[in-house]
């Protein structure tokens, strides 16, 4: 015994055509009074870079891996770093001084190479070399990519034993990178809650893009 | 007024348009290319009937023909495979029985051009026509506005028996009306 | 005499002391004035396209919850100078395999088909450049250009999605020019011309006396004719030829630089070709409620001047009210299938529109203009067009009131924020 199943209901065409009809105008009616209703909204989005509240680097968590910095006063010149990373992009030279002190020739990190997998950060045994939050690396050139760490000649390769504090993150990139803080933040506007416009972001957490909104 | 040296100037723009539109139609090798130079030849055939002072048949000159007849003839071209060969699209046969046909069919038109326009005819005075010519398609001519009309609709009803026919067929293992041909 | 000869006269009469009626070079001055116009009506596709362009933008933002270009100059509002500068300084790239004086060719044919168009826009009492006798069909013509157009872009091209763009595009147009061309008829029936401007002069300044308000039949024309013409403009959701999901940007593909904003120029003036279309053959053009044009036509020296710039604004802010809801529509409803495309023109709007002409016949011939029933329907109608804004004005409200409470409940700020104070 097959269970009797109800055919199919077809619909009375002309019914159809008309329902069709009323729902075209009808959802047309509808779509365009939600899309109306947005425009009276607050729009979502915040202007990147300069509406933020704050630098977008302050808002990114700790761990966030970012360019590179190293501070070379604590660097021991041991180059697990340069010797973990899988793309080579780390190069550090030192020459020995007759009184067995060594100096540093260079350390450069290429930023171009570089795929922040963060094995060098871990490889460093003395908090030396780290991740910052600074992710605006965009330059004028390529080879402005290769950040060169060595500021001056004589700096010495640090001993294990007595090394100085660390240096706040990001802020020796801040220093090396040139046309930091030269571009003002705009203010943001003044209406969405009333907080005052961050002042120029010049200071501790790295460099601020120069060519920077895009 | 515009002078007559000027008249004469664009009068020969357009008529000049339109032939050379008609020319390269003829010999172009590419017949895509012959169908697009029929939008120089309609446009330039419009121009002259607006010289003419017919303003709604050179407007219906441009619509009908350039909105419908050649839209409708590219349309064909580029649903055409293999249309850029010119052995394909336009292959030449029959070169005598072709110079016969031309030669009687120019022989004619000149004929009736000198037979019924010889000379000169003063222009009409630029006046609406779209009266006129409405007023004389619904009385004196209505029949024939008419007759034209079924003719369409047969052409209409043709074109969907051809195209019905070959969707509804079944094909085989297929699911039907989704047959190629 | 339309302004044009009127300039031209003043011109003669000023600066050659002749009689512009037996001076032998009339014409020239005539054709000159002409082409000046013509330039003017030029540079205002391209500055209307510019900030139109920039304006599309912004309200895509906000219906969008985003900001959206406000970088080049303030609020953005140059945005249309750096993109116009940026394409100007492209490559302008023909394809080794195009089909070369066919892909040069397209863009200037689109452009001027499109161009063609303002010959006969009434813009003001007096302001139009040609007031043809027969306008509308002149209207409906001159865009055909446009189709071929495309049709020799998409073919040039010798690249299948712009083939396929060009050939969808086409398809559209001549199936769209169907049902936009009844709905202009019922137009044409009430007005008993042609003439773009006999058009406008048949309706009236007030409300009640627009053709959109005149019957029922009408009201209907309107939609289906702003549907069609959003159609016959290649707008969302109708923007087939130029799907991006499907065949990424369709007749246009190949083209850079220049030739690519000539085909974006003729997109934004078609909009406002449909936009001013529609504002003058339903929603009364330009007059201005109260005067009469011959009023107008009759005042002289400064009043003359003010009554057409008044005639002018008038006219502007219904098209530009129409730009946006076109603007509007793109950003709400989702692109259509090729079969339904097809479906909605030849199911729906063409036998609709006959209905509509239909309509408007029997009522023409039933209702006498003036007479008693014919007020009581013109005051329904306004009725019912006050009905359908205030509706509208509360959903819009609802929605709103909906959503600011969860609003302040997540994010403790409220919602409101007016499109006029810009992000």
């Amino acid at each position: 015994m097959v269970p009797a199943v109800p055919p199919p209901v077809r619909p009375n065409p002309v019914r159809a055509y008309f329902g069709n009809i009323r729902r075209a105008v009808s959802s047309t009616f509808e779509g365009m009074t939600v899309t109306m209703s947005w425009l009276f909204r607050r729009p979502s989005t915040i202007q990147y870079p300069d509406r933020t509240e704050k630098p977008v680097r302050e808002m990114l968590p700790e761990t966030y891996r970012g360019l590179l910095e190293v501070d070379l006063s604590r660097c021991t010149a041991c180059l697990l770093c340069a010797k973990t990373c899988p793309l080579g992009c780390i190069s550090i030279e030192t020459c020995k001084h007759p009184d067995g002190a060594r100096e540093f020739q260079t350390f450069d990190i290429d930023n171009g190479l570089c795929m922040f997998c963060g094995l060098c950060a871990e490889a460093c045994n003395f908090d030396a070399l780290a991740h910052t939050r600074e992710f605006e690396a965009s330059v004028s050139s390529a080879e402005q990519l290769t950040v060169r760490f060595v500021d001056r000649p004589g700096r010495l390769v640090a001993k294990a034993k007595d090394l100085p504090p660390r240096r706040p993150r990001g802020s020796i990139l801040a220093a090396l990178i040139p046309g930091f803080g030269r571009r003002r933040r705009r203010a943001a506007p003044p209406e969405p809650p009333a907080s005052p416009a961050p002042a120029p972001a010049a200071g501790a957490e790295g460099p601020e893009n120069p060519e920077g909104t895009a | 007024m515009i002078p007559e040296p000027v008249r004469a100037l664009l009068f020969y723009l357009c008529a000049g348009l339109a032939l050379a539109g008609g020319c390269w139609v003829a010999f172009a090798r590419n017949i895509v290319h012959s169908a697009f130079a029929l939008l120089a030849t309609f446009a330039g055939v419009a121009g002259l009937y607006a010289f003419l002072s017919a303003d709604f048949l050179a407007v219906v000159q441009l619509m009908i023909y350039v909105g419908g007849v050649l839209v409708l003839i590219l349309f064909a071209l580029m649903l055409t495979s293999r249309i850029e060969e010119a052995r394909v699209s336009n292959p030449t046969i029959g070169l005598v029985p072709g110079a016969v046909v031309l030669i009687a069919v120019s022989a004619l038109l000149v004929y009736a051009c000198v037979k019924e326009f010889g000379g000169t005819t003063d222009l009409p005075p630029g006046e609406p026509t779209t009266a006129g010519i409405g007023d004389a398609l619904l009385s004196r001519y209505v029949l024939p506005f008419e007759v034209i009309s079924v003719l369409l609709l047969a052409v209409l009803l043709g074109a969907v028996t051809i195209a019905g026919g070959r969707l509804r067929k079944p094909a085989p293992g297929g699911k039907p009306g989704k047959e190629r041909p | 005499m339309n302004i044009i000869q009127h300039v031209a006269n003043l011109l003669i009469r000023s600066v050659f002391h002749a009689d512009p009626a037996s001076w032998p070079w009339t014409w020239l001055v005539q054709a000159v004035v002409i082409g000046i116009a013509a330039f003017l009506a030029f540079a205002f596709v391209a500055i209307f396209a510019g900030p139109v362009s920039w304006i599309e933008r912004r309200i895509a933002g906000r219906i969008q919850s985003r900001i959206g270009p406000n970088r080049v100059g303030p609020q953005g509002v140059l945005q249309w100078l750096a993109d116009g500068v940026k394409c100007w300084l492209k490559e302008d790239l023909v394809p080794a395999a195009a089909d070369r004086p066919l892909f040069l060719a397209a863009p200037y044919l689109v452009f001027t088909g499109m161009f063609g168009a303002f010959v006969v826009l009434p813009f003001g009492a007096q302001v139009v450049a040609a007031d043809l006798n027969v306008g509308i069909l002149y209207l409906l013509a001159i865009t055909s250009l446009v189709v071929v157009g495309l049709l020799m872009a998409g073919w040039g091209s010798n690249s299948k999605w712009a083939l396929f763009g060009g050939v969808r595009s086409a398809a559209q147009l001549v199936s769209y020019e169907v049902p936009s061309a009844f709905s202009l008829l019922c137009v044409v029936l009430l007005a008993g011309t042609l003439s773009t401007q006999g058009i406008v002069a048949a309706q009236g300044g007030w409300p009640w006396d627009w053709f959109i308000f005149r019957n029922p039949f009408m009201f209907a024309a309107f939609f289906l004719y702003f549907t069609a013409a959003i159609a016959e403009g290649n707008r969302t959701p109708f923007d087939l030829p130029e799907a991006e999901s499907e065949i990424v940007a369709g007749y246009n593909i190949e083209y850079s630089g220049m030739r690519f904003l000539f085909f974006l120029f003729a997109e934004w003036a078609n909009i406002w070709i449909m936009a001013a279309i529609s504002a003058f053959a339903f929603l009364g053009g330009w007059q201005i409620p109260g005067i009469a044009p011959e009023q107008i036509a009759a005042t002289k020296g400064w009043e003359f001047v003010g009554w057409q710039a008044l005639s002018w604004t008038i006219f502007l802010v219904k098209a530009t009210f129409l730009v946006f809801v076109v603007i509007q529509i793109r950003w709400t409803l989702p692109r259509l299938r090729v079969d339904q495309l097809m479906i909605t023109c030849w199911k729906y709007l063409v036998p609709l529109s006959m209905l509509m002409v239909l309509g408007v016949l029997v009522l023409l011939a039933l209702v006498p203009e003036g007479g008693g029933a014919d007020t009581i329907l013109r005051g329904a109608m306004v009725g019912l067009g006050l009905a359908v804004v205030l509706v509208s004005a509360l959903r819009v409200r609802r929605t709103f009131r909906v959503d600011r409470e969860h609003y302040r409940e997540m994010e403790g700020r409220d919602l409101w924020y007016p499109p006029y104070r810009l992000p």
